[in-house]
């Protein structure tokens, strides 16, 4: 490639950037907001269970002194959140950002690991359906694809713990002792529940079929098997690297919701259990932090599909 | 009258193409399939707002536990406290059906909003609209959904807001492509030309004519949605709570009794979210080939 | 006609299925032509005559939707020993005394593996195609030189990639791409259509094919880039010499490119010759619809506004009702008394009148 091309490219890439920091600086004022407005009393939920005294709430509220105006609040948060402090969590006490990244981190196993899955199971079928079009075979599995995206997830989990339990002896319990024989398994049901019923399978079928299909009929597509050449080859880009990205990226929001059930299902200590957690205890910092971490994957996801874009698509820089 | 040469092919003449190719056929059956469960749905939510039902749903019967279908006149046989399943199937539709309808009319009704803001005005609205659709696209759903429940303990009506409002984009992108398509064709020009208002082209010929499908399809696809979100809250505790049933507690309630082997109680329902959730898919999917074309 | 044809084929038919009109739209409608080596053939006829119709089946990229192909098409072949339509009849069962078709199970994709398989080896190889709107025929997300390169790498004995790469420079440099070594690296986005289709003449060449087929190579560009790009044809045919069958609306670019000419409407050749009898003002035995095509040239600048040529009055065939007579019937102001039942009622046969002329119209046969 020449320099010279390189440079708007750059500048694009730049755009992308600001573009998700903004969006993300817009997610944490939602967060924030959201908050803000909430009626409850997050001091009055953490100490119903650990003191006796009546009025704890109160003088705790007096010793804070009174709270500073919305924006205040804020930018005050924001700031502290920039130098990498999101408070601590109002149960355990402990500091949210570790928490996050540790649970984070299981998460987004979770979640890259049952992509994979169904990945691996929707591309097959589309690329098969845009080449072949209807064929029996064909209608089975797209069939399949519909009833997979149907399954409610966390029966699923039920058939997989089932099995684990009953074959191989393994207890959701266990999960942190991996010193079982099958243990490995246990780290393999998780995501292939997640892979299996995400609810994105028939989506991802029909958008890459539809994508491909389009291609296949482009011009550039019958110049190609005018002189000979791998139809699949040409149409790899436009047909399933840029769709690929695109509908994967815009998928990871089902993708970690379904991840909150799951690791309900299965124990699995991630950001969704966590932030069931956080949600039945009112602990705000870290539910603070979960949404704000969830919000940076999705944007990171988009960012990534991004930047695919625009260096795959050599007309993006026109746009 | 003309006369034509020999080769004058005639409609009966042809066409032995099997039954699978024939894209139009298998949308068919998704429609009816679809059409089937939402009547099913629709008439299970009415007789459940009636109470016409086949037993008491909070009925326990301490003799009667666990049993399988069709035994002792309850047709899907009875949960882990005796109480018939059917009957709780068919009252749990009351947990989703109208906050589900509630999701639906905020999504449409904002999404064409915005999809005709940004599609017909276009400029710094599209700009606008663009950014605010990211924004919301930045939250897993659930875990938006589960922010809000920390930060409000809302009902179900209130989360099911929250599922339409982050629907929104999704429906207004779709209008406001349709728009753009349009424009592009140089129908929106041809109708100002002809010196329609511009109320009259929006409602008439843009919605009306063009859009009514996609609306359709969303409206299904959006049931679904509210579905998929209820039964997950149900599931997770935080949505309708026992005794009260709904198909995503009755799920969870027979979650230790199925790793006992008493698959029954919590299949059922299981199974009820599978047929219901695929009816709405395949008739919005069905509808969506047929009407937009999208197999040609 | 003294050497063996490149190109012959026989009784091409080509219909498409119109699910809206329930019908048969036909396309192609027994298309007889031979192209001697050598040669170039163009083919001129307004539009939506079946010109890139009949191109396309000859490479087998009718695109996969319900239709017949049926006829054969020999290469490099007097008596059609490889007809690259070989097995595709075997898809349509048709009543040959009526010629109705009677079914049609043409599997699309059993149809296209067979289509692709037949072809294999010939596709680029033996012949080569370009395409009218190079910007869309070529592939947006790879730089032209690669994509000759990679033409040259399938389709010539040349294997290596160097030296596939300097076979793709010169070949760039023969289509006078300026600066052949930079436009290498460029994608077809930011190439202008003029650059694009010298970029597709070179890709096509540069496998050097016994059959080149041009379809329109000129529509859609700048009018001074058309009349460069048909100066660069011209060069090309001298220099390089290979057999063409040369597409056009444009009457000049025929008349400057070709050495015999066909005519089509409605799917079928109305006339057949020289360039010199058929394209020539003087000559007054000709097809009363070349007649009238002739008579449109003035209003070139019209055509090359519309993007299309109908200067002739009346409509464009319909290729669903084909009339029982003369296709042409309709819009012929030729027509006198003494042949107009035949006119309305039989189609004439396409005869020779003279050596290498031959026509379909009543008025010629006594
Ligand atoms: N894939 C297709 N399906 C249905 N009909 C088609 C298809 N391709 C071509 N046709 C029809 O075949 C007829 C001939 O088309 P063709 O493209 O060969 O015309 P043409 O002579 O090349 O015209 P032009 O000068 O506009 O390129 C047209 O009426 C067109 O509608
Ligand atoms: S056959 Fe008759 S109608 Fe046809 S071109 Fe000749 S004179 Fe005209
Ligand atoms: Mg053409």
């Amino acid at each position: 490639m020449k320099l010279s091309a390189i440079r708007p490219i750059a500048l694009l890439l730049a755009r992308e950037l600001a573009i998700t920091a903004l969006l993300i600086l817009g997610v944490s004022f939602v967060v924030f907001i959201i908050i803000y407005l909430s009626p409850g009393d997050p001091f009055g939920t953490l100490l119903k269970g650990q003191t006796t005294l009546p009025n704890a709430p109160e003088n705790i509220r007096g010793a804070l002194g009174t709270p500073p105006a919305w924006y205040a609040q804020y930018l005050s948060w924001l700031v502290n959140m920039v130098q990498g402090d999101f408070g601590t969590s109002t149960r355990t006490g402990l500091p949210v950002l570790n928490e996050v990244i540790r649970v984070g981190i299981n998460t987004l196993y979770l979640t890259i690991g049952s992509m994979m899955v169904t990945l691996l199971i929707a591309v097959p079928v589309a690329l098969f359906a845009a080449r072949r079009g209807q064929t029996p075979v064909n209608w089975v599995l797209t069939m399949l694809a519909y009833v997979l995206s149907a399954l409610p997830v966390f029966w699923l989990g039920y058939i997989a713990i089932y099995i684990s339990m009953h074959h191989f002896g393994l207890f959701p319990l266990a999960f942190a002792s991996s010193a079982q024989k099958w243990s490995w398994l246990y780290f393999m049901f998780p995501v292939l529940v997640l892979g299996l019923s995400n609810g994105t399978t028939s989506e991802v079928v029909r958008f890459l079929r539809e994508e491909m299909s389009r291609v296949f009929s482009e011009d550039y597509i019958r110049t190609a098997r005018a002189k000979g050449a791998s139809i699949w080859k040409h149409s790899f880009k436009e047909g399933f690297l840029i769709p690929i990205t695109e509908i994967i990226a815009s998928k990871i929001p089902f993708i970690l919701g379904g991840a909150v059930v799951v690791e309900q299902v299965f124990n699995w200590p991630g950001m969704g259990r966590m932030a069931w957690q956080a949600a039945q205890d009112r602990d705000f910092p870290l539910i603070m932090g979960i949404t704000l971490l969830a919000a940076v994957f999705v944007r990171m996801g988009s960012l990534l599909q991004r930047f695919v874009h625009i260096l795959v698509n050599p007309r993006a820089s026109k746009e | 009258m003309k006369r034509y040469s020999q080769y004058t092919i005639e409609v009966g003449d042809l066409w032995d193409v099997s039954f699978w190719k024939k894209a139009d056929t298998m949308d068919l059956i998704y429609i009816v399939y679809g059409l089937f469960i939402v009547i099913l749905v629709v008439v299970s939510y009415v007789l459940g707002a009636l109470s016409l039902l086949p037993h008491n749903p909070q009925e326990i019967n301490l003799e009667l536990l666990m049993a399988p279908p069709n035994t002792a006149g309850h047709l899907l046989g009875t949960d882990f406290m005796g109480r018939d399943i059917l009957s709780r199937l068919i009252i749990g539709i009351q947990a989703y059906f109208l906050p589900g309808l509630l999701a639906i009319a905020i999504a449409l009704t904002a999404g064409t909003i915005f999809g005709v803001l940004a599609g017909y005005w276009g400029g710094g609205l599209d700009t606008t609209t663009t950014y605010i659709s990211n924004l919301l696209n930045s939250f897993p759903r659930l875990v938006l959904i589960l922010l809000m429940v920390a930060a409000f303990k809302p009902d179900i009506y209130t989360i099911m807001l929250v599922v339409g409002v982050t629907n929104i984009p999704a429906v207004a992108s779709l209008i406001r492509s349709k728009i753009l398509f349009l424009k592009q064709k140089n129908f929106i020009e041809a109708a100002m030309a002809l010196g329609l208002k511009s109320w009259v082209i929006i409602f008439k010929h843009i919605l009306w004519h063009n859009c009514r499908a996609i609306l359709i399809i969303q409206a299904t696809l959006g049931m679904a949605e509210a579905i998929l979100m209820e039964t997950s809250l149900s599931y997770l505790g935080f949505g309708v709570q026992e005794p009260t049933p709904s198909w995503g507690n009755m799920v969870q309630a027979g979650a230790n009794y199925f790793m006992q082997g008493n698959f029954w109680p919590s299949t059922a329902p299981a199974l009820a979210i599978l047929f219901t959730i695929l009816g709405f898919h395949l008739l919005g999917d069905g509808l969506n080939n047929i009407l937009e074309g999208k197999r040609g | 006609m003294n050497s063996r044809p490149v190109l012959k084929i026989e009784n091409l038919r080509t219909f498409f299925y119109s699910k809206g009109k329930r019908a048969f739209v036909r396309s192609v409608d027994g298309v007889n032509l031979r192209i001697g080596k050598g040669e170039t053939l163009g083919i001129v006829g307004e539009s939506g005559s079946g010109k890139s119709v009949t191109a396309l089946s000859i490479m087998g990229l009718v695109p996969g939707e319900p239709g017949v192909i049926i006829g054969k098409i020999g290469l490099k072949t007097d008596n059609i020993q490889k007809n690259l339509l070989q097995d595709l009849r075997d898809y349509v069962k048709i009543n040959m005394s009526t010629g109705r078709i009677m079914e049609v199970y043409k599997d699309n994709v059993g149809w296209q593996k067979n289509v692709d398989r037949v072809m294999q080896g010939i596709r680029g190889t033996e012949i080569a195609m370009i395409f009218q709107n190079p910007k869309l025929a070529l592939n947006p997300f790879i730089p032209i030189g690669k994509q000759i390169t990679e033409s040259i790498r399938i389709n010539t004995p040349i294997k290596k990639r160097s030296q596939a790469r300097e076979r793709a420079m010169y070949w760039l440099a023969k289509v006078k791409m300026d600066s052949p070594r930079l436009r290498y690296y460029n994608n077809p986005y930011g190439l202008s259509g003029g650059m694009c289709q010298r970029a597709m003449i070179a890709m096509a060449l540069s496998s050097d094919p016994s059959l080149l087929i041009a379809d329109e190579p000129t529509t859609g560009l700048d009018a001074t880039i058309q009349s460069k790009i048909v100066d660069l044809l011209a060069d090309l045919k001298s220099s390089v010499g290979v057999t063409t069958m040369l597409i056009s609306h444009d009457i000049n670019v025929i008349k400057a490119l070709s050495d015999n000419v066909a005519v089509m409407y409605g799917g079928t050749l109305l006339e057949h010759g020289p360039v010199g009898i058929i394209l020539s003002a003087e000559h007054q035995a000709k097809h009363p619809y070349t007649a009238a095509l002739l008579e449109s040239i003035p209003r070139e600048k019209h055509i090359r506004e519309k993007g299309y040529l109908q200067a002739i009055k009346g409509d464009v065939l319909d290729t669903i009702n084909i009339p029982l007579g003369c296709r042409f019937y309709s819009r012929c102001d030729k027509v006198t008394e003494k042949i107009q039942e035949k006119c309305d009622n039989h189609e004439p046969d396409l005869r020779e009148i003279s050596s290498g002329h031959s026509l379909r119209c009543w008025l010629y046969y006594e």
